[in-house]
């Protein structure tokens, strides 16, 4: 049934423009300075294109640095915290989304004081937390803290998401016979697939360009992620913004691939309705 | 074996109570692994954190230091740039919340219809939150700076600055660059969630609404606004959480400047601890920070409860 | 002879030969590897390479000694090295800018390197500089520094030609008036000023250049900062920015901004030290820019100032003679000529000045400085409790406030030297 007529279209169009013109345009700058050879850097900074492209920033982040390492460890860390994160996140989001139990108060607040304390302040702590049991300058001990410092939201959200969905439903199963483990798992997580999406995606984001606990645990270059070699880029007496850009251009890559593959799920067509009688 | 449909034997008393606790104990397994991994990971490092609020701590020593009682507390109570700092993060905070929800809903709305390209530019407009921040932070000073970015002269074509100068020079405005890049930034956040949160509300309830008559503004406030309240409760908590906390792009771009401006509490927090080297004051900072944000946090639940008894 | 009997004689062959291989693997950890942590703080990749260089030669010399080179981003390396050391993860050799002495020093995590120099040959081939330098704590050395940094004047001389300057200014006056006449061009500035983080250096030196003397404080521990030599040399900055000589947005500039400034041709002059002649060289042609000693103020002379790093050995390291081997491999006369080249240090040993490297077009500018009697090397007061505090954070927010007229230049020295004579004052006593 056709709810809009022809105006609402163009408008929706215009705005989504807008929406996409200002997400692109700083990423647009991002690849132009990424193209845009060290010498006419800052001679033509204010043109949209440089009057010379050239890929040799490309070249050296890809041959001549440590970044196909360096992606590699991000990929692994990303895709690990985002797995445990989730599964954890599922499993607690149900669990507060479902019953209402004492220690439930006590627990949503422990996961919310995590998140309101600067993270700097208790870096010091937390590497001296890790240090004895060899998870400092590993990857293993940053997917534990990227997983323990995201958990909370994504439970959160996750919780938000069951929330929409009637408990009769895990009840009809229930009373069929079924264990609430199993009702949970065959009936209610495929309907909150645009949630576990939306969850997956944002943890994967979120540990893929975490800058603070990678440079702060890890010192060696093989245990170092994407954002820490950004940081590289940074010396003294130059910020290597050709190279920089380059790098980040190329990071994109891997999100980009991730997202659309989640996409499918986070998007999952307004016919598919959640309960249908 | 079903466990609802055989009768209960009472001669089998252990089993009994074996159901029970099972039962009973079912949200704490459920929950547990996220706790565990909480308490073990973060919980006494915070703890340690806040212990430092309360003792004379150097950086370089931070077991070392002597226990002050509340000294560092009345310290800030009298410190301007404490007060300075507090206020900028309210501005900071509200604006960019405001700003990144706002624009969020729209387009977590435009993207909820069905049209020809739709997950490409689900794509497109989801990329700015995949910029590592300090990345973005670099590449939207780059942007305001007037020898090598365009924004200056836009703004001044625009009429919104008088000179093509750099935004972030500007002891007045210079808190809205990092605003901007923090919009930019952050508006993914919450156009995926809320969409996400949209897609599960089924499409024969507005047709039937449609049918009934009901106008499309009637139809949002409704059916759309209830079915994404618990979603926006949440993200709305959460992100004025991270954003009071997050001083990426202000250190980034301003630095805190120009003349302080810009600082925020976390910002003023990073100083603190690492330029003055005065980690408990930094502490005690970060604590105050955090028991406004536990009482905003309190706030926002009860109204949330409030509204949630009312429908 | 049969089976039987050849592996009864076999028997004792092999146990001696199993007996005599369980040897050599017991005896190999025995010339243990030692494995010595080192790690570098102003990291490059040329740097890093050079290092590793010296490093692998060390090895070679050294066999059964393996280095470790920890390499941090210097934007964050303060923060990274300090949360390692208060956890516990030290290393063995450090690299030690000037302005982290003090803090590591006092806290007792250094090694004092006396006993190493006084028996060392090479320690009278250092000029007087280096020595003092590496005893500003203390009066005792804790770190042997491999170079110094001069702050010098950089100009472009495309934009000197476009104004008909002939040649960069002598004196402040002529500064002044040459920013004058570069700002009048369209769309440029004469100074590319400082005005956000790490801007004190240009401060302090136009101040001591007004005042005639760099002397911070009295002997009583009181900041000479409240003169009005010193006021005069403030506000002589804040008029240049009030005056439009130096870009508007300068207010908030940090290093990044001013070499952009500077790269793209937007300010004409710049004061940095000689490791940022690598960064430009690489940016700009060498007709484009020229180096001159600083400006001479009213009484002839100028402060330009200097900084330096060093190597320093952790007191808990447990092989602090094999730290000082390392340390005379990077920093004898060959080492340090070959990590100077690279890092654009200027040399700690009186010899090596006369080295060909020195005598480069552009580094003839430090030279100069350093020959000229009026232009005297000034070593800012970084081991002093709370500089760090000063610098980044109290002299930032006052002269930006002085800057855009919220405060005047003589309540801002007023800041200073309150602050200042405190921290002196503190150290003084707690000594």
């Amino acid at each position: 049934m056709e709810l809009h007529g022809k105006g609402y279209w163009a408008m929706h169009y215009l705005l989504l423009a807008a929406f996409v013109v200002f997400a692109l345009f700083p990423l647009f700058w991002l690849l132009k300075v990424s193209i845009t050879p060290n010498d006419l850097l800052y001679s033509e900074g204010v043109r949209l294109w440089p009057s010379r492209a050239s890929a040799a920033h490309y070249a050296s982040v890809i041959a001549h640095s440590q970044f196909p390492l360096f992606f590699r460890n991000s990929v692994i860390v990303a895709t690990t915290t985002a797995l445990f994160s989730t599964l954890f996140a599922a499993a607690a989001g149900y669990g507060f989304s479902r019953f209402q139990f004492r220690a439930k108060y006590w627990i949503v607040g422990l996961m919310l004081i995590t998140q309101m304390f600067p993270l700097v302040m208790i870096i010091a702590p937390i590497f001296r937390l890790l240090k004895p049991l060899g998870l400092t300058n590993s990857l293993t001990g940053l997917v534990v803290v990227y997983t323990a410092f995201n958990v909370p939201f994504a439970s959160f959200l996750m919780q938000s998401f069951f929330d929409a969905i009637p408990k009769d439903l895990e009840e009809a199963a229930m009373l069929d016979g079924a264990n609430r483990f199993a009702a949970f798992r065959r009936i209610i997580v495929p309907l909150t697939l645009p949630g576990l999406a939306a969850t997956v995606g944002f943890v994967f984001t979120a540990a893929w360009s975490e800058l603070l606990f990678a440079l702060m645990l890890n010192s060696s270059s093989a245990a170092s992620t994407f954002p820490v070699g950004l940081l590289a880029f940074v010396s003294k007496f130059s910020v290597d913004f050709g190279q920089m850009m380059a790098a980040g251009v190329l990071a994109l890559l891997p999100v980009c691939l991730f997202f659309v593959f989640i996409q499918r799920y986070l998007v999952q067509g307004l016919t598919a309705g959640a309960v249908k009688g | 074996m079903s466990a609802a449909s055989q009768p209960i034997r009472g001669a089998n008393w252990r089993g009994l109570s074996w159901r029970r606790v099972l039962l009973a104990s079912e949200p704490y397994l459920y929950t547990l692994p996220a706790v565990l991994l909480i308490c073990v990971v973060m919980l006494v490092p915070l703890l340690i954190g806040l212990s430092y609020a309360f003792h004379d701590v150097s950086l370089l020593n931070p077991s070392g230091g002597e226990f002050i009682g509340l000294e560092h507390f009345r310290e800030l109570n009298a410190d301007p740039a404490f007060w300075n700092a507090l206020r900028n993060t309210v501005t900071w905070t509200v604006a960019s919340v405001t700003l990144q929800f706002g624009f969020g809903l729209v387009l977590a709305l435009l993207l909820n219809r069905l049209f020809p390209g739709r997950a490409l530019i689900q794509l497109l407009v989801f990329l700015p939150w995949a910029i590592p921040s300090f990345l973005s932070g670099l590449n939207w000073a780059w942007l305001f700076n007037p020898v090598v970015g365009p924004l200056p002269y836009w703004l001044k074509a625009l009429g919104v600055l008088a000179d093509a100068d750099n935004l972030l020079s500007h002891p007045r405005h210079a808190l809205w660059g990092p605003i901007i890049a923090n919009v930019w930034w952050g508006i993914p956040f919450f156009a995926i969630t809320l969409l996400a949160a949209l897609q599960s509300i089924p499409a024969d309830i507005y047709e039937a609404a449609a049918i009934d008559g009901a106008g499309p503004w009637v139809r949002f406030r409704r059916i759309t606004l209830p079915f994404l309240a618990p979603t926006m409760a949440i993200t709305i908590l959460l992100r004025t959480v991270w954003i009071a906390n997050f001083a990426d792009l202000i250190v980034i771009m301003t630095k805190g400047g120009p003349a302080d401006s810009t600082q925020i509490l976390a910002s003023y927090i990073f100083t603190q601890a690492f330029q003055r080297l005065d980690f408990g004051y930094a502490s005690a900072v970060a604590t105050v920070l955090l028991a406004l944000l536990l009482a905003y946090a309190m706030v926002l639940m009860l109204l949330r409860a409030a509204l949630a008894r009312r429908n | 002879m049969s089976a039987q009997t050849l592996k009864i004689a076999a028997c004792p062959r092999i146990a001696a030969g199993l007996l005599i291989a369980a040897c050599l693997l017991a005896a190999a950890p025995g010339h243990a590897d030692t494995t010595l942590k080192l790690v570098e703080v102003l990291t490059s990749p040329e740097r890093t390479e050079t290092l590793q260089s010296l490093v692998n030669a060390f090895e070679k010399q050294n066999p059964g000694t393996h280095v470790e080179i920890t390499s941090l981003a210097w934007s964050s390396a303060f923060e990274k090295f300090a949360t390692m050391v208060s956890a516990g993860d030290t290393p063995d050799v450090v690299e030690m800018p000037d302005r982290w002495l003090s803090l590591y020093a006092k806290n007792g995590n250094l090694e004092n390197l006396e006993p190493y120099l006084a028996q060392w040959s090479e320690t009278k081939g250092l000029n007087d500089r280096a020595l003092e330098i590496a005893r500003a704590v203390d009066k005792t050395a804790y770190l042997l520094p491999y170079g110094l940094y001069l702050r010098a004047l950089f100009y472009n001389k495309t934009l000197f030609k476009q104004a008909g300057i002939a040649a960069p200014p002598k004196t402040m006056e002529e500064f002044r008036d040459d920013a004058k006449k570069i700002a009048a061009l369209p769309g440029k500035s004469g100074y590319c000023l400082r005005g956000g983080p790490g801007g004190l250096n240009a401060w302090i030196m136009f101040g001591a250049a007004m005042a005639g003397n760099n002397i911070f404080f009295r002997p009583d521990g009181s900041s000479t900062l409240n003169d009005p030599g010193w006021i005069k040399g403030t506000a002589w900055t804040v008029t240049l920015y009030k005056d439009g000589l130096a870009p508007r947005d300068s207010v908030n500039w940090g290093f990044n901004e001013i070499v952009a400034g500077f790269y793209s041709g937007t300010c004409a002059m710049v004061d940095q030290d000689t490791d940022a002649l690598i960064a430009i060289a690489e940016r700009m042609k060498p007709d484009q820019f020229g180096v001159a000693p600083m400006p001479k103020g009213p009484s002839g002379k100028a402060y330009p100032t200097v900084g330096y790093v060093g190597w320093s050995i952790f007191k808990s390291s447990l092989h602090k003679d094999l730290d000082w081997k390392l340390i005379k491999a990077l920093d004898d006369p060959a080492g340090n000529l070959i990590w100077n080249k690279r890092v654009g240090a200027l040399p700690i040993y009186k010899a090596a000045e006369q080295a060909p490297f020195y005598s480069s077009d552009q580094l003839k500018g430090w030279f100069q400085e350093l020959a000229d009697p009026d232009e005297v090397p000034t070593l800012m007061p970084t081991n002093l409790p709370g500089f760090a505090y000063f610098a980044d954070s109290l002299v930032v927010r006052t002269g930006q406030q002085a800057l855009l007229g919220q405060i005047s230049p003589e309540d801002m020295n007023k800041q200073w030297a309150v602050y200042l004579t405190k921290a002196k004052q503190k150290q003084l006593s707690g000594k």
